[in-house]
């Protein structure tokens, strides 16, 4: 295993891998913060009940996190930021990161995304135009 | 015809027109460029609207505007929640592969993934397993989406003859397979951006006309939260046979309200239905009506029969209100069609649906069971943006666009579009709620389509147009999947396995007129197939978007940017994943449901399982061959073959 180590760390300096790796870990850790935020909230906060799935075949994830009864929401307690007629908890788990994920994808996009030249890689300049 | 109708049949003969002047036009750049190369991945030229709208369209498919509003209708704002993966899918999607794979695929002139993966590993079992994948799974969602397809032009001119839905399975068809044989890659990626603007202009249209009509959803937010306790019923036919549903509503308007609503299977001759009220035992809690059969057995009591026999009773209409919902039968009866009972039955059970249920989660269907639990939570925000990274149709566009800076901006494209299309679907549904008729979890597949014909009616023939291009809009999204899977088989069977594996040497010439036969042969097959098409179409979609998930996001994944992924370890991850969803989802074969480990979704153990055996594997058969680790992962590469 040492060698196959010694081995990938030499031959790994390709720029475009490089900076593809790189962005693949901006990527990844967004994807997870939004999975972390979006889950957690909604589920705690916008949920009647927290039965868990009812066909799981073994032990299910909702049982092995617990009946969170003191989170069942009270529907009476409902409220509607902004007057906008869209539930709370939709509102703080869902529109609010979704508009954030659209400026994290701008800021992506315009100051760690590179725009390296793929035509250097291409093998039949004829399929390209 | 009437006016409306006649503007809908306008707008689609304007489409299908366009989308054939698409293809006369790709094709004449056919004859100017390598064939293959313009065929199946339009030469590596794609800009950045064609990109971010053929990757849009492409995966929206017939769901987007058929089954998703129609989820949004049966259980509230929890969609809002199921479909949250969305906000970060695109960057997921074409962010984590696109530049890499598109740089890979240059190296070696991949036209396909299968190429991309053989030469990867430099295996042919390994494109072949591929090739042989891609294709069964293919034909799998083809015959689906031709269904559906067939269906729309079908329910959309409310044609009536016998042979309806042959004729328009045949219409179809024809449809499709001239414009992707004749016009290739290109024509697909045209006709899809055409398909992603009309989908677009759709959406974001009919937001502020149905919010303005329908009073914003402030109101309907908060008559959902008194809405009274319903059931719905919807009990399928004779040996389960569709088209003969026999609905039900039973409303509670007065307390105390009824806990569930069963049927029962006929026993001495005698079918039943109860509505059992909360906490009751004994008669005076229970309605019951018996249900007539004939001499077979056979219930022959309909909707009309028990919602009659129930209104007999006075003291039972101060608390219930009993309905047929909205029905779009063809002879416009209403439910007449009898009730029957699947052999292995021996009852159906509905609960009562409460107002708040439609504003909070976990929603519940309508036999009870919660829609959203924790373990699908987790699984459908993996599923929409890590499986759907790992989609062949969506990878093949990421090996055609023409550069890095083609890429970034349809990043930001397809970010916005994907936010002016998913969550505004939610808001325009639950505000025009109250505006539609009562639907069946069936029928509900209209509800988007109800929404832009009966909300916009009334407002002028711009306004109808609108609501004329919404019910074309599923079909463009039909037509956009399947053109695109219709080259993923042909590619596969010319490219992959002819090509590469038994005549390397054949003509260009030879392979130009395989692929458009292969093309049209396969669109034939699958329009047979769909002639009579199984009746489990939804688990089979499910099936392949998990299946192909499971078969190519690591090998595909570990491949571009871990240079330790060895050839065993690929082998073993598609097969091992394969394996493990087909496992997951054998019982739904038979009859039963999948198996959901922990509560978690079939696809998300196969992705799991392809994940371990992929490193694994990898570990025990490695290391790679030096000169491919060089080739791949090193600056002074170049094209070294």
């Amino acid at each position: 295993m040492a060698d196959v180590s010694r081995d990938i760390t030499e031959v790994n300096d390709d720029p475009i891998f490089r900076h593809t790796r790189r962005e693949a870990w901006f990527i990844m850790i967004l994807w997870t913060a939004c999975l972390i935020y979006n889950c957690t909230y909604c589920y705690l906060y916008g949920y009647l009940s927290h039965p868990p799935h009812p066909d799981s075949t073994g032990p299910s994830i909702g049982e092995m996190v617990g009946p969170l009864t003191s989170f069942d929401r009270d529907p009476a307690t409902l409220t509607t930021p902004l007057g906008l007629g869209i539930p709370d908890w939709v509102f703080y788990g869902v529109v609010m990161p979704w508009l954030f994920c659209i400026v994290a994808t701008f800021w992506f996009c315009l100051f760690i995304f590179v725009e390296d030249d793929l035509s250097s890689a291409d093998a039949s300049p004829e399929n390209s135009e | 015809m009437t006016q409306t109708s006649g503007i809908t049949m306008a707008v689609f003969v304007i489409y299908i027109l366009g989308v054939f002047v698409l293809a006369g036009l790709s094709h004449q750049l056919l004859s100017r460029k390598s064939f293959l190369g313009e065929y199946f991945l339009g030469s590596r030229g794609l800009g950045t609207w064609a990109l971010a709208l053929t990757f849009a369209a492409t995966s929206a498919s017939g769901g987007s505007f058929g089954g998703y509003p129609s989820l949004i209708y049966s259980h509230g704002w929890i969609l809002a929640f199921w479909i949250a993966g969305y906000m970060i899918m695109p960057l997921v999607t074409m962010g984590l592969l696109g530049k890499r794979l598109n740089q890979v695929a240059r190296k070696t002139d991949a036209i396909t993934i299968p190429d991309v993966l053989r030469d990867r590993f430099e295996s042919t079992t390994v494109g072949l397993i591929a090739s042989c994948l891609i294709i069964f799974f293919s034909i799998c969602f083809l015959v689906a989406q031709f269904k559906l397809g067939a269906l729309i032009i079908e329910d959309t001119f409310n044609l009536k003859w016998s042979r309806s839905y042959e004729i328009s399975l045949l219409v179809f068809a024809v449809t499709v397979i001239v414009y992707t044989a004749y016009g290739g890659f290109r024509a697909v990626v045209w006709t899809d951006v055409m398909q992603g603007i009309v989908m677009g202009i759709g959406v974001v249209v009919l937001v502020p006309i149905v919010l303005s009509k329908t009073g914003g959803l402030e109101n309907t937010t908060r008559e959902l939260a008194n809405q009274a306790p319903l059931a719905i019923t919807s009990v399928p036919g004779p040996e389960g046979k569709k088209g003969t549903f026999n609905d039900l509503a039973v409303r509670a308007i007065a307390e105390p309200i009824p806990a569930e609503l069963v049927y029962l299977k006929p026993v001495n001759s005698e079918a039943v239905l109860k509505i059992a009220w909360a906490n009751a035992v004994g008669d005076g809690q229970v309605v019951q009506v018996t249900m007539a059969t004939d001499a077979d057995g056979t219930v022959t009591t309909t909707a009309n029969d028990i919602k009659q026999a129930i209104e007999q009773h006075p003291e039972f209409g101060q608390i219930l209100e009993v309905e047929i919902p909205y029905k779009n039968d063809k002879d416009g009866q209403g439910a007449t069609g009898v009730i029957g009972f699947p052999k292995e039955a021996s009852e159906y059970r509905y609960t009562f649906l409460h107002g708040e249920e439609f504003l909070f989660g976990p929603g519940r269907t309508n036999k009870g069971s919660p829609f959203h639990s924790l373990g699908l939570i987790i699984s459908f925000f993996f599923m929409w943006t890590i499986i759907g990274m790992a989609q062949p149709v969506t990878l093949v566009r990421l090996m055609a666009f023409k550069d890095s800076r083609t890429l970034n901006r349809a990043m930001m494209t397809v970010t916005i579009y994907y936010a002016l299309i998913y969550l505004p679907l939610v808001f325009v549904v639950m505000a025009a709620r109250s505006e539609l008729p009562l639907l069946t979890p069936e029928d509900s597949d209209r509800a988007i389509v109800l929404v832009a014909t009966r909300v916009v009616a009334g407002m002028g023939i711009w306004h109808q147009a609108l609501g004329a291009i919404f019910v074309a809009a599923p079909f463009a999204a039909v037509m956009s999947t399947v053109d695109s899977l219709l080259l993923l088989i042909s590619s596969g069977a010319v490219r992959d396995i002819y090509q590469r594996s038994i005549n390397p040497h054949v003509g260009q010439r030879t392979m130009k007129w395989a692929s458009y036969a292969m093309t049209v042969i396969v669109g034939v097959v699958v329009t047979v197939l769909a002639t009579h098409p199984p009746d489990f179409l939804q688990k089979i979609i499910v099936f392949v978007a998990g299946g192909t998930a499971a078969v190519f996001l690591w090998p595909m994944v570990l491949g571009l940017y871990w240079p330790g992924m060895t050839r065993q370890g690929a082998i073993a991850s598609m097969l091992g994943g394969f394996s493990v969803v087909v496992g997951l989802f054998g019982p739904t074969w038979v009859g039963h449901g999948r198996i959901n480990l922990m509560g978690f979704h079939p696809a998300f153990w196969g992705v799991v399982a392809s994940l371990v055996l992929a490193i694994v594997v990898s570990k025990i058969s490695g290391p790679p061959p030096s000169h491919l680790t060089r080739k791949y992962f090193s600056r002074a590469s170049g094209v070294d073959q």
